[in-house]
């Protein structure tokens, strides 16, 4: 099995348990504190999980898990030892894929694993609900593509389809665009 | 694509009609220039579009600096060397002035002419040109002269109408042919733009394939009954067989872009004004539609897309 790389954010650098735990577990590990450059640090060693260990997550850390969330998304354990409710809420929205309060005994391994696996499954869920979301803006985009059709040129619903699909084709583009390239068209003549 | 003209305005009288206001304008992605437009004016006889006014005929200035040009220093910002001011009357009365920018880099290639019979009142000659980087086309165009019904001005001025030659590699329509193909030049554009009891002014516009004038050109003309807007033609470098889609169509007075031109006798720009273009629109996303009037009457629409 391929050993895990774990990148260990550490509130005091002088704490030893998780990482020694981690070491322990076979994981390999790079412990440091947060910091300004933690996006860096997170996007050049592309660990298969971040864990953080602190005592409360600060809003500087929250705003970098939400980036991290948009632009690198990665499976995020928490481990805080005094947390607010609004500060739940928030590190939740930022992606943490596990949080642990005063957890610091439990399973190690199986915490990280069952995080990576959540992790995954919200992926897949977060990628097929955008492609749900890009078929319904095609889906109203080649009905409007389709009316505008109907309208100038006196077509069929069907006729109107098949001129689209046919345009679409020639271009080696799909329906969606092509709907745009004819609602743009429109546009200019309106 | 990268097309010839860069930007493209309208400028039109104020509500006394003693000044040149803004009004609307392509400017792609050069937003500091379109910002330093939007707040000018322009009297009567001042500025490039207050000249083209005040002169009643279409001007051609190919340098801005120590010029009447008003916007220098932000045109040199944006690259921008060359203007041509139309000016489009009905009557007396100034209805809008068209403007057009260039820019001067290498890669642009081709031409926009002022042909006059101001000279000699049977013949064209060019009375201002932008060559760009033709300069050996420039100097063999200005020794020429055209009679009426004589290469593309001279049938433009015969004709009081549009023309839009594909190919220019027929001699009998364009007797500098050969010269332009050896420049690049490809297709080109004639428009009767204002006339008077004595002198007629023609614009031509030369296109090159690389940078083409616009990405299409189409010439509406309103029907025999005078009841529908026709094209009558439509050109692109690249076949584009959703633009020829559209432009089956007819067009009735005062509906959409095109009616609205027919209906005010205004030119109008249409599409998108804003500098974050949609590389998906993989064509056309802006226009600039320009009447062409004869006796209060509009002859045609030309409509440049980009």
């Amino acid at each position: 099995m391929t050993l895990l790389n774990i990148v260990l954010i550490e509130n005091d650098l002088n704490s030893t348990l998780l990482e020694y735990g981690l070491k322990g577990a076979g994981f390999k590990c790079l412990k440091t504190q947060h910091s300004s450059q933690f996006l860096e640090v997170v996007k050049k060693t592309a660990p298969d999980a971040v864990i953080f260990n602190l005592d409360t997550p600060s809003e500087k850390i929250t705003a970098d898990l939400h980036h991290l969330s948009q632009h690198f998304p990665l499976p995020v354990i928490m481990f805080a030892t005094d947390i607010t409710v609004e500060a739940i809420n928030q590190v939740i929205k930022a992606g943490v894929s596990e949080l642990i309060v005063n957890g610091l005994e439990n399973n190690l391994p199986s915490i990280i694993h069952i995080a990576i696996a959540r992790f995954n499954q919200q992926q897949v869920l977060k990628h097929a609900l955008e492609e749900a979301r890009v078929q319904l803006e095609d889906r109203k985009q080649i009905d409007r593509a389709k009316a505008i059709l109907i309208k100038t040129r006196n077509f069929t619903e069907n006729e109107a389809y098949h001129t689209l699909r046919k345009l679409a084709m020639d271009r080696s583009i799909t329906l969606g665009e092509m709907a745009k390239n004819v609602i743009a068209m429109a546009e200019l003549l309106k | 694509m990268k097309t010839f003209i860069k930007v493209t305005e309208i400028w039109v009288p104020d509500k006394e009609r003693t000044q040149l206001e803004f009004g609307s304008g392509l400017y792609g992605a050069l937003t500091d220039f379109k910002a330093a437009s939007k707040q000018q004016r322009f009297a009567y006889n001042e500025g490039l579009p207050g000249k083209a006014w005040a002169q009643r005929r279409p001007i051609v200035l190919t340098e801005f600096e120590h010029s009447y040009f008003m916007r220098t220093s932000a045109a040199k910002q944006a690259g921008l060397t060359c203007g041509i001011a139309i000016p489009l009357f009905s009557g007396d009365f100034l209805l809008a002035v068209v403007m057009f920018l260039c820019g001067d880099d290498e890669g642009h290639a081709g031409a926009i002419e002022v042909w006059s019979n101001t000279n000699a009142a049977d013949m064209l000659s060019v009375s201002a040109g932008y060559y760009g980087t033709l300069h050996h086309f420039e100097t063999l165009s200005k020794q020429i002269k055209l009679a009426k019904g004589q290469g593309i001005p001279g049938l433009v001025w015969q004709n009081t109408l549009p023309i839009l030659i594909e190919d220019i590699g027929q001699p009998e329509l364009f007797i500098r042919g050969l010269e332009a193909q050896q420049a690049g030049i490809t297709t080109c554009l004639g428009i009767p733009v204002c006339s008077d009891t004595k002198h007629t002014y023609i614009m031509t516009f030369l296109s090159a394939q690389a940078t083409p004038i616009a990405k299409r050109i189409q010439l509406w003309t309103p029907d025999p009954q005078g009841e529908r807007l026709v094209c009558q033609q439509g050109y692109s470098k690249n076949s584009n067989d959703l633009a020829q889609l559209f432009e089956t169509l007819t067009v009735t007075k005062g509906e959409g872009a095109l009616g609205r031109v027919w209906l005010t006798g205004m030119p109008v720009i249409s599409g998108n004004h804003e500098s974050s273009y949609t590389p998906e629109l993989d064509n056309l996303s802006a226009m600039l539609a320009m009447p062409v009037i004869e006796n209060g009457r509009l002859k045609a629409i030309v409509t440049f897309l980009f």
